[in-house]
């Protein structure tokens, strides 16, 4: 190994190795049928988005000639090259998973899956009606004469092809030839079939290939296999061209049906020729081709989850609980002027933060709601209030950023709505992400003006906030308030940036602030004084800031990450990290809340944020990070952090090797529970001790036993 | 601008009852390289809370400092931002004339296309900008600093001299005890410098040179006149964002709202490093505006001079602004009885000192005179503002008698209109210099230079203001300030003054008769001394 390789993991297999772990869930027995089964969907979703977002970018660099190396010494295609090995690994197991495991178990849950063989009679003749009623109109045979003329796919669809002898025209012999079936955005994928007391269906794919002669009366179908090609969709929106930047989001919509492709999956039992007929055709490499022995996309399969049934075959039901402290009988804002309010999603019930906005709209005393929209739901209620808002005749701003990836579509729908209301709706900064989450409510009181603040980790979407794990912290702090004013100013351009006492925004002061708390760690273990760092990050990809934690753990600072997806940093290697710990946690809940401790010479600082610790998020983002100063929030955040560097159940431990293993179950100093669960049960414990004192006092959540 | 009309207030002295809701107001200030706004809140004792900053950049300054014109461009550019603020405006319900205060400094007020712009601002945004004096500006300076010279205990007893080094001119600002001894405005600006520098194309390794010349001849110039070279130290305080940047750099662990104390070495270092630095590698290191980077290395070496010519060590950064003071003054119910006319009066005594003037004479008929206003309350409807105006032409009536004891009132007049009054702008001098002329000699006439410039309204001040001043300065007549009470009666057509205690007015009622006429014209009363046994 060479000096750079060792002081880095690469971010891209760092990825994999995180989609390893979802998939183990799925491959964990003790775990509930059905929910094993979304483990599986999510690990084939996550895979495409990884070729989508990752693999497409890498291949245009490639492509082009790079020879770029990253932080680990590789070049595009190295990457590449290691990429494909273990995604080909990861795919196998995902099979081995669902066909050796979970296909076998599903008559459990009442589901059944039939292969067009098994069918009886009554439900031959059925799925030859919906064939021939709703199948055939919609599907259309494209002849291929050459790659020229290969069919424009929509990424990730699953299409057929067939491969077909005829008579030659002019002479004698044989020719074949090629078509392609694309499905496109037929609704249907699995389709169900009568049966008694069970969900059975059968795959739209086999169905088709069962009746697939039928297109061709005078030809030989030689094979008639699926195939699902994912397209590229890194697509940098060149903001410093278009000045309209709604319309050229219209255009890369359009555009992203037409960029290369990333991979091709195509079912095992197709032949050699078939496979590199569509590699060729889709100018794709043989390592970019995955042969695949089940069912294309599994992603899909979150649909059967969902018909399925059966005692034991779901999580036990853990629904949100309505925090103690927020009387549900007063204002939200009396509540919040009481006391600054910190609520933990999924555990807390996002309704606070909906109730907060909807409150807003119908308070007469509100003058102005200022608010980020990232990603929202359908029919989101957050959304509903913003427009009742400004025809109640409150001053409505909402920065709505239409490049959350993938989600264009239903933004442009939303901000549409909202200008419509008369909502002032600004498209983010100029060539940066708006991805912090802020909402300002501006009230009029006796005393004065008022300033009523949400920030939060997660987006406004009360329908995510029930899986992702978020903090959201509700406070009138008057810093705070005129900070969170003037980023506001300086996002919708209102005024140039300003000084910020409380709050630091990337891309212009975060980072420094960050690194300014890291050397405060090293200066404080330096004075022997108390140090450490524990941080709770989706990602840890930044160089400088991993190389800002090696100099800390060599002065000595204890750090403790809290990662769940991609990590970068190598922990554990002698005298470059041998002080750092990294715990992942995937479990039933989506770990999303970014949290900041650092101990600062006993004057504990804790921090709440939009932001990664990556180079996109630190640099090219409009980022928040807020410090939480009030004592009881700053403890609950404190307990929060703690209990999963306790989770020897779900915490997996980053190896210096780059593995992930979960620590022996007799250390004795952990939870006798997933952190999730002794968070969960924790939550409820504190909310039945307030329900049965009535009292105003309420109890904080403790740290979890020693 | 106009005479205010409304009466003086009464000030109620109940304070129970209940406190109302504070007052949204905002400032907004055109100055020379961006448009900024406040928007703060005013409470029932008058004390204000910003709640809400912005500005942006605009380069007005950059064409009249050079070009003396306000492009088309820059003009819309500024319409533009104020449109924007309207918006925020909207968003606090801030809405009404009396809630908002625009100005404009020097940039604007310098533009030979001033009119221009303030229609046009008019016409888009229904703005109206009021275009500062300089010593306007001074007051509104001095409004904002004040509360933090009076909190901190060593500055309240100190002498201190306040620089605020703005893009087109430099304020100075002398405070001894709380109170503004001298006021002085010199056209020396960190933008105006960075202009001249650039049209004079002045090589880059000379700029320095060129520079500290330039500024040195402006300070020296203007600390001869203001700073009393009596060997007492002084305290050197400084205002302004270039101040305020170097003081987050150079002094970082200060207490919020606390002066920063930078000493001069520091500082003197500092701009060595960044002298040689490019506008663009200033912006880029240290996160600057533009603007802001081009303004930088003028106004610190200007501070530099300053504090090398006084001999201090260190200066002291104040983080107000201008805005500050504006919503100071919103506060203030009528700025014109407060502070500030402490101020005023004790800038016109220093002026007199300089000019040699038979002191406690000038400060007895002016003390007459504030008594004649008062008692004459309900014949002439005159409101604080003019009271003032009074109080210093009263003080100054006799200041020309330096230059020539022939005709003096017109030297007197000359004198003020060329001196500088801390806070007062250009019309309440004239009105001043104009009320000073007419306490002896000639009365009013359409054909005086000056006075027939002013407004009708503004003419009949003159008038009821130049016919009291004549009647206090008959009563000290003698010079000997022996008339200190008496009381006034009005009868019929008659102001009967009875002085107490007084055998022989027989001086005084020839002074009257002199100077009288002008009284009886404006108020249709004759004036009638007697004196009274007890």
């Amino acid at each position: 190994m060479s000096e750079s390789d060792l002081r880095f993991f690469n971010r891209e297999l760092s990825w994999l190795e995180f989609n390893q772990r979802v998939l183990e869930e799925a491959q964990n027995i003790s775990l509930p049928l059905l929910e094993r089964l979304k483990f599986l969907a999510i690990t084939a979703s996550n895979l495409d988005e990884f070729f989508m977002v990752r693999v497409g970018g890498l291949q245009t660099l490639y492509a082009r000639g790079s020879k770029t190396k990253d932080a680990t010494g590789m070049t595009p295609n190295q990457q590449l090259a290691a990429i494909s090995d273990r995604a080909h690994e990861l795919t196998r197991e995902l099979y081995d998973c669902y066909l050796e495991q979970l296909e076998p178990a599903l008559p459990e849950a009442s589901i059944r899956r039939l292969r067009m063989n098994d069918l009886s009679a009554q439900q031959t003749q059925y799925v030859r009606q919906v064939f021939n009623d709703e199948i055939v109109a919609l599907v259309a045979p494209l002849a291929v004469e050459s790659p020229d003329s290969f069919p424009t796919l929509t990424g990730n669809t699953i299409s057929m092809c067939v491969r077909l002898e005829r008579p030659a025209k002019d002479e004698d012999g044989l020719e074949t030839r090629y078509v392609v079936l694309p499905f496109g955005r037929i609704p249907i994928r699995f389709v169900t079939l009568p049966s008694e007391g069970t969900y059975s269906f059968v795959l739209l794919e086999e169905l088709v290939e069962k009746f697939i002669a039928e297109f061709f009366p005078r030809e030989t179908v030689l094979e008639c296999v699926a195939f699902r090609a994912t397209r590229n969709a890194d697509m940098a929106i060149r903001e410093d061209l278009a000045g309209d930047l709604l319309k050229e989001m219209k255009q890369l919509l359009v555009a992203r049906r037409e960029s290369d492709f990333a991979r091709l999956e195509v079912s095992a039992s197709a032949s050699v020729e078939l496979t590199n007929f569509l590699s060729d055709c889709l100018g794709l490499a043989q390592r970019d081709v995955y042969r695949i022995p089940g069912p294309l996309d599994l992603s899909h399969f979150f649909q059967v989850a969902d018909a399925g049934s059966g005692e034991g075959n779901r999580y036990e039901d853990w629904p949100p609980l309505a925090s103690p402290l927020v009387d549900p009988t007063e204002s939200i804002f009396e509540t919040i002027a009481r006391q600054d309010v910190l609520l933990y999603h999924p555990y807390d019930s996002f309704d606070p933060v909906v109730r907060f906005v909807e409150e807003a709209a119908a308070d007469p005393d509100v003058l102005a709601i200022k608010q980020t929209l990232y990603r929202t739901s359908r029919n989101s209620p957050i959304l509903a209030a913003l427009v009742r808002a400004a025809e109640n005749g409150k001053h409505v701003t909402a920065i709505v950023e239409l490049k959350a990836r993938f989600d264009e579509a239903r933004n442009i729908e939303g901000a549409r709505a909202l200008e419509q209301a008369g909502v002032q709706v600004f498209y983010g900064v100029k060539g940066l992400k708006t991805h912090a989450k802020l909402c300002i409510v501006v009230r009029r009181e006796p005393q004065g003006i008022q300033r009523y603040l949400h920030f939060g980790t997660g987006n406004y979407n009360e329908s995510t906030a029930r899986l992702y794990s978020d903090a959201s912290l509700l406070t009138c702090n008057e810093d705070l308030g005129a900070d969170a004013i003037s980023f506001f100013n300086s996002v919708t351009g209102y005024s140039l940036p300003q000084t910020m006492h409380s709050l630091s925004a990337a891309p212009i002061t975060l980072r420094d602030r960050l690194a300014e708390m890291i050397e405060a760690e090293i200066q404080y273990k330096n004075q022997r004084q108390k140090s450490g760092i524990t941080l709770k990050v989706n990602s840890l990809v930044d160089p400088q800031m991993i190389e800002l934690l090696y100099r800390a753990s060599q002065a000595g600072v204890k750090v403790r990450l809290n990662i769940r997806g991609i990590c970068c940093l190598r922990p554990g290697v002698p005298g470059l990290s041998e002080n750092i710990e990294v715990v992942s946690v995937v479990d039933r809940m989506l770990e999303h809340a970014r949290i900041m401790h650092f101990r600062h010479g006993g004057d504990d600082r804790v921090f709440i944020s939009s932001a990664d610790w990556m180079g996109r998020s630190l640099d090219r983002r409009v980022e928040l990070l807020v410090p939480v100063e009030d004592d009881r929030s700053r403890d609950r955040l404190l307990a929060i952090m703690e209990c999963y560097f306790k989770d020897n159940l779900k915490g997996r431990r980053l190896q210096p090797d780059g593995t992930y293993i979960i620590p022996s179950k007799r250390r004795s100093s952990g939870l006798k529970m997933p952190a999730q669960e002794w968070l969960y049960r924790e939550t409820c414990r504190v909310a039945e001790l307030a329900a049965q004192s009535r009292q105003a006092i309420f109890e904080p959540h403790r740290a979890p036993e020693q | 601008m106009s005479t205010r009309q409304t009466q003086p207030e009464i000030i109620s002295s109940g304070t129970d009852a209940p406190s109302s809701p504070p007052r949204l107001v905002a400032v907004i200030d055109i100055g020379t390289s961006a448009i900024r706004m406040a928007i703060g809140e005013i409470t029932a004792d008058g004390s204000t809370r910003t709640i809400d900053k912005l500005s942006q950049a605009v380069a007005i300054g950059k064409e009249t400092f050079t070009g003396k014109k306000i492009s088309r461009s820059t003009i819309e550019d500024c319409v533009r931002i104020l449109c924007s603020y309207r918006v925020v405006l909207d968003s606090y319900g801030i809405s009404s004339d009396e809630q908002l205060r625009c100005i404009a400094t020097s940039a604007v007020r310098e533009a030979t296309n001033r009119l221009v712009f303030l229609d046009r601002i008019y016409i888009a945004t229904r703005i109206q900008v009021d275009v500062l004096d300089q010593s306007e500006v001074a007051r509104i300076t001095f409004l904002g600093v004040q509360s933090t010279l009076k909190a901190d205990s060593h500055l309240a007893s100190a002498r201190s001299l306040v620089v605020e080094v703005g893009g087109g001119n430099t304020e100075f600002l002398v405070v001894e005890h709380g109170q503004v001894t001298f006021s002085q405005t010199c056209s020396l600006g960190s933008l105006r410098l960075r202009k001249m520098m650039e049209s004079l194309k002045t090589p880059v390794r000379k700029e320095r040179e060129f520079l500290e010349n330039q500024i040195d001849r402006f300070v020296s110039q203007t600390l001869q006149q203001i700073h009393p070279d009596d060997g007492l130290t002084t305290e050197l305080i400084a205002l302004g964002g270039d101040f305020r940047f170097a003081a987050k750099e150079l002094a970082p662990d200060r207490v919020e709202d606390s002066l920063a104390i930078i000493s001069i070495t520091t500082l003197q270092k500092f701009v060595d490093k960044i002298l040689p630095m490019s506008v663009d590698e200033l912006v880029y290191d240290y996160r600057l505006t533009f603007p802001d980077a081009e303004t930088l290395v003028p106004a610190l070496l200007t501070i530099i001079d300053v504090a090398q010519r006084l001999n201090v060590d260190q200066i002291r950064v104040s983080d107000v602004n201008l805005r500050d003071g504006l919503l100071k003054e919103l506060a203030s119910n009528d700025i014109w009885s407060g502070d500030f006319r402490d101020h005023v009066i004790s800038s016109a005594i220093d002026l007199g000192t300089r000019y040699g003037l038979d002191k406690a004479h000038a400060q007895h008929v002016a003390t007459l005179a504030e008594k004649l206003f008062d008692a004459l309350l309900p014949h002439h409807h005159l409101d604080a503002r003019a009271r003032v105006m009074l109080t210093l032409a009263s003080l100054l009536h006799e200041v020309g008698m330096l230059i020539g004891i022939s005709g003096y009132h017109k030297h007197s007049m000359y004198v003020i209109q060329n001196s500088e009054l801390f806070g007062l702008s250009r019309l309440d001098l004239q009105i001043v210099a104009l009320v000073a002329r007419y306490h002896r000699r000639s009365a009013p006439r359409p054909t005086h230079s000056g006075y027939s410039g002013l407004s009708r309204q503004d003419r009949v001040v003159v008038s009821k203001l130049a016919s009291i001043l004549r009647v206090a300065d008959a009563l000290d007549r003698s010079y000997s300030q022996r008339i200190r009470d008496f009381t006034c009666d009005i009868q019929k057509d008659r102001l009967i003054i009875t002085v107490p205690g007084v055998d022989d007015l027989s001086l005084e009622q020839i002074a009257l008769k002199e100077t009288a006429q002008l009284f009886e014209e404006t108020y249709g009363l004759s004036v009638l001394i007697r004196g009274s046994r007890a």
